[in-house]
C-alpha cells in the first residue's frame, strides 16, 4: 500500500494517486491516516497505563495530546514511536504496522523525547552530523544547523547549551532524517516563557512543510495556538478528541465569570441566576453561563445586598439577598465586586470538565 | 550499508568522547604513566640492585676473572669475603646469596683437574629476588663454561632464559595491561550504563539504528581507545623510561585484542546487572582492583598463595599480563602466547555473547 507523503513530495505526485479508492481508514484528504491505533493496551504490574486506547491522525496536521501526568500520554507515543511493545492492539505508522516492521517506520518518523539526552563529550555540529549518519537519507547538516538559529553553538559541547538551545537541537535532531511525521514530547516543559515562544514559532515551521506534528503538552494555551485536534487522554483512555473550539464547544461551552468571594454573596444562590451552570467557589467565585450579561447584571446590581454601601449593611443583609431594596442605596458606586473577570470556555476548562482534576495535578 | 554508516559514525564519536574526557584519562593512561614514574623513581631505572658474597676458597686468575664478570653485571654489586663474614651477612639479609668457590676451581677450567661445582647459598629463598640472582649467576656461570669449558656448573643452576629485564621493562606490559583492563572496563560498560540511564540508548533507538551497531559501536570505539592510550604509553615508556621490549611488536596486537575484548565483554556483564551508573561503578571498581593486585601486574603471581594463584589464573587479566610479558620481556614467539590468546578469546566470547543476550535499552 503506497503513501502519499504529506511532505513537499505531494505536489509532485500524481493526482491519480490521490483520487484512488483508499482502504477503509482514510483521512479527510483522501490518504491512509499517518496514525492508526487499534485497541491499545500496555499494563504495568495490574497497572493499565494505556487501556484500549484506539484513534487516528490524519496527514498535515498538528496533533496534540494533553493529559495528566500518569495518564498513559508517553507511553502511547513511545509504543507508536517502536520504543515499546504494547500488550495489546496494532499500530500502523504511515500504513506500516510498527510492531512488524519498526526499523521501516523509524527512517520515516522524527523522535524528540521528553528527557533529552545525547550522547557526552559532543558538539552541537557532531551530534547533528551523528544523527543525520543513523538514516539512509538525511538533511545537509549544515541546513539543519542554520534551520534551528544554531549555527553560533555549531562548536559548542551540547552540555554548555540553554534549556531553549538544547530543546531546538533536540528537535532539530528530530527532523534531521526528513521525516514525514514528527513526534514532540513536551517540548517547551521546563523553558522560560522566551524560550517556548521560539519553540512554538520553530513547531509551525514544521507545521508549514506540512509534516505531521505530534506533541504532547501539558500547556493548554500551547495546544490551542499550535494544534489542528487535540487528544486528551485520561486514565488510559481517549476522553475527547477534536479541534480546540469544537472541544470548547462541547465541552465548555458558555462564558465564565471570575470575582473575588464578597462578604455576604452567598455562591449557591447564584445557581439560580439565569442560564447557570457551575458555580465554583474557593476564595474566587467562578460562575459559568450561558447567560452572562444576565449574570453580570445581577452581580453589579447596585441593589444587591453584597454591594451596598457598609460593612454592618452588608452583613445585614445577607438573609435579604433579593429582597426589594429601595433606590437610594449604594452610594460607593461599582459596588463591592472587585477583580471581576469575563472569558469564554478554554481547553483547560474543557480538561477540567472532562477529567474532574487539574492538568498539573 | 547504512548501518555500516551508522556504526562509523557512532565509533567515531564514541573514540572522540573518550578522548575528550579527561577524568577517565587520568584514571587510566594518567595512572600508568604515574605507576612507571613511580618504579623509574624507586629504581632510579638501574635495574635489579641485587648484593652477593663470595667466598673464594680458590685464588687462581681464574677465580678472579670469575668474579670479575659476575661484578660486570649491572646492578649486581659483589664482595668477597671470609667464609664465616659471608654467611653472616647471608643470615642477616644484607645480601641475597652467597657464592662458594671451590678449591680446584681455576684447574677446571684450565681442563687440568676435575670439574668443580660452584656453590650458591640463599636464605630461606622462593623471592623473587632470589631468583633473578640465580639466573644471573647461571647465564655468568654458563657464559664462563661456554668457553669450551665443561668442566664449571653452579650447584643449584635454575633455569630460565630471562633477560636482564629492568624493573622498567617489568613495568611497561604491567601497565599495558592496566590500561587494557581499566579502559575496557570503565570506557565501555560504565560508558554503555551512562548512555542507558541518561537514556541517550532509548533517543538511538528512536532511529533506525540496531542494537547489534550500538554494541558493537562501543566495543569498537572502546578499543580504539584502549589502543590510542597504548600506544602513549609505550612511546613515553620507551622514550622517557629508557624502558626496552625484547619481543616482536606485532605479537603485541593478539594479546591487546583479545585482552581488551575481555574486558569490555565483563565490562558488558557488569552493565547487564547494574541498574545505575554509580552501581556500575561500585562493581567495576569491585572487579578492577582486585584483579589488579592479584595479576601479576606488580609482582609475579608465583609469589601468591596457591589459592589465590588459582583464582587469579582464571581471570583473564593474567593471561594478558603473562602474555604481554612474555613478549615484551622474553622475547617470546606466537607459540608461547597461544595459551593466553586462546583463553582470552574464550573469555570475549562468552561474555559479549551473554551481553548482546541481555542487553537492555533502557
Amino acid at each position: 500500500m503506497s503513501v502519499v507523503p504529506p511532505g513537499p513530495a505531494r505536489s509532485e505526485a500524481p493526482g491519480m494517486m490521490r483520487a484512488e479508492p483508499m482502504p477503509a481508514r482514510r483521512g479527510m484528504r483522501g490518504e491512509m491516516a499517518d496514525i492508526d491505533v487499534q485497541g491499545l493496551v500496555k499494563r504495568y504490574g495490574d497497572v493499565a497505563a494505556v487501556d484500549g486506547l484506539s484513534f487516528s491522525v490524519e496527514g498535515g496536521e498538528v496533533y496534540e495530546k494533553p493529559g495528566p501526568n500518569g495518564a498513559g500520554k508517553t507511553t502511547t507515543l513511545e509504543i507508536i514511536e517502536g520504543l515499546r511493545t504494547p500488550d495489546a492492539g496494532s499500530v500502523h505508522v504511515l500504513g506500516t504496522d510498527v510492531l512488524a516492521h519498526p526499523q521501516t517506520v523509524k527512517e520515516r518518523i522524527g523522535v524528540q523525547l521528553q528527557a533529552t539526552a545525547l550522547p557526552q563529550f559532543t558538539k552541537v555540529r557532531e551530534a547533528v552530523e551523528l544523527f543525520a549518519a543513523l538514516y539512509r537519507k538525511a538533511r545537509p547538516v549544515d541546513e539543519v544547523i542554520e534551520e534551528f538559529n544554531l549555527g553560533e553553538k555549531a562548536d559548542a559541547y551540547t552540555d554548555k547549551l540553554s534549556g531553549g538551545q538544547m530543546q531546538r537541537l533536540s528537535i532539530a535532531l528530530a527532523l534531521v532524517n526528513d521525516p514525514d511525521l514528527v513526534f514532540l514530547d513536551e517540548p517547551t516543559t521546563g523553558l522560560d516563557p522566551q524560550a517556548r515562544l521560539n519553540i512554538w514559532t520553530v513547531i509551525e515551521g514544521i507545521r508549514q512543510r506540512r509534516k505531521t506534528v505530534v506533541l504532547t503538552t501539558h500547556y493548554m494555551e500551547e495546544a490551542e495556538r499550535l494544534c489542528d485536534r487535540v487528544a486528551v487522554i485520561d486514565r488510559g483512555r481517549i476522553v475527547a478528541l477534536d479541534t480546540p473550539p469544537r472541544l470548547i464547544a462541547e465541552h465548555a461551552p458558555g462564558t465564565t465569570i471570575e470575582f473575588a468571594l464578597v462578604p455576604g454573596l452567598d455562591p449557591e444562590a447564584l445557581r439560580a441566576l439565569p442560564g447557570v451552570e457551575r458555580v465554583v467557589a474557593d476564595g474566587r467565585v467562578s460562575v459559568t453561563t450561558r447567560s452572562p450579561e444576565a449574570v453580570l447584571h445581577a452581580l453589579l446590581d447596585p441593589h444587591a445586598p453584597w454591594n451596598r454601601a457598609g460593612d454592618a449593611d452588608r452583613v445585614a443583609g445577607v438573609g435579604a439577598a433579593g429582597g426589594a431594596g429601595g433606590g437610594g442605596g449604594g452610594g460607593a458606586g461599582g459596588g463591592a465586586i472587585r477583580d471581576l473577570l469575563v472569558r469564554n470556555g478554554t481547553l483547560e476548562d474543557v480538561f477540567l470538565s472532562l477529567t474532574g482534576r487539574s492538568l498539573r495535578e | 550499508m547504512s548501518s555500516f554508516r551508522a556504526f562509523r559514525a557512532m565509533a567515531i564519536n564514541e573514540v572522540r568522547a573518550s578522548v575528550r574526557n579527561r577524568t577517565a584519562l587520568i584514571f587510566t593512561l594518567g595512572l600508568a604513566v604515574l605507576f612507571m614514574i613511580i618504579f623509574g623513581l624507586l629504581f632510579g631505572g638501574s635495574g635489579v640492585s641485587v648484593s652477593f658474597d663470595a667466598v673464594n676458597n680458590d685464588r687462581t686468575p681464574e677465580a678472579a676473572a670469575y668474579l670479575k664478570a659476575l661484578t660486570s653485571v649491572s646492578g649486581v654489586s659483589l664482595h668477597t669475603k671470609s667464609h664465616a663474614a659471608a654467611f653472616s651477612d647471608l643470615k642477616d639479609d644484607s645480601v641475597i646469596a652467597v657464592l662458594v668457590i671451590p678449591k680446584g676451581f681455576g684447574a677446571a677450567v684450565a681442563g687440568q683437574g676435575p670439574s668443580q661445582q660452584v656453590g650458591i647459598y640463599q636464605a630461606g629463598g622462593g623471592s623473587a629476588e632470589t631468583a633473578i640472582s640465580d639466573e644471573l649467576v647461571a647465564n655468568v656461570t654458563a657464559g664462563f663454561a661456554g668457553r669450551g669449558n665443561p668442566a664449571v656448573t653452579l650447584s643449584a643452576p635454575k633455569v630460565a632464559e630471562v633477560n636482564q629485564v629492568t624493573e622498567m621493562d617489568y613495568i611497561l606490559p604491567s601497565m599495558i595491561a592496566y590500561i587494557i583492563l581499566f579502559s575496557g572496563v570503565n570506557y565501555v560498560a560504565i560508558g554503555l550504563v551512562e548512555k542507558r540511564v541518561t537514556h541517550v540508548l532509548r533517543r538511538f533507538r528512536a532511529t533506525p539504528v540496531s542494537a547489534r551497531t550500538v554494541l558493537a559501536a562501543q566495543v569498537v570505539g572502546g578499543a580504539l581507545t584502549v589502543l590510542l592510550q597504548i600506544l602513549v604509553l609505550v612511546a613515553i615508556g620507551i622514550w622517557v623510561f629508557g624502558a626496552k621490549n625484547y619481543g616482536n611488536w606485532l605479537l603485541l596486537i593478539p594479546p591487546i585484542v583479545l585482552g581488551t575484548a575481555s574486558f569490555v565483554g565483563i565490562g558488558f556483564l557488569i552493565t547487564s546487572i547494574s541498574r545505575t551508573s554509580e552501581s556500575a561503578r561500585a562493581l567495576a571498581a569491585m572487579v578492577t582492583f582486585p584483579l589488579m593486585f592479584l595479576s601479576g601486574l606488580f609482582f609475579p603471581i608465583s609469589s601468591l598463595p596457591t589459592v589465590v594463584q588459582t583464582i587469579a589464573r582464571i581471570l583473564p587479566l593474567a593471561w594478558a599480563s603473562d602474555a604481554l610479558h612474555q613478549v615484551m620481556n622474553d622475547g617470546a614467539g606466537f607459540s608461547a602466547i597461544g595459551t593466553d590468546c586462546l583463553v582470552m578469546a574464550a573469555w570475549a566470547v562468552v561474555t559479549i555473547a551473554v551481553a548482546s543476550w541481555r542487553f537492555r535499552w533502557d
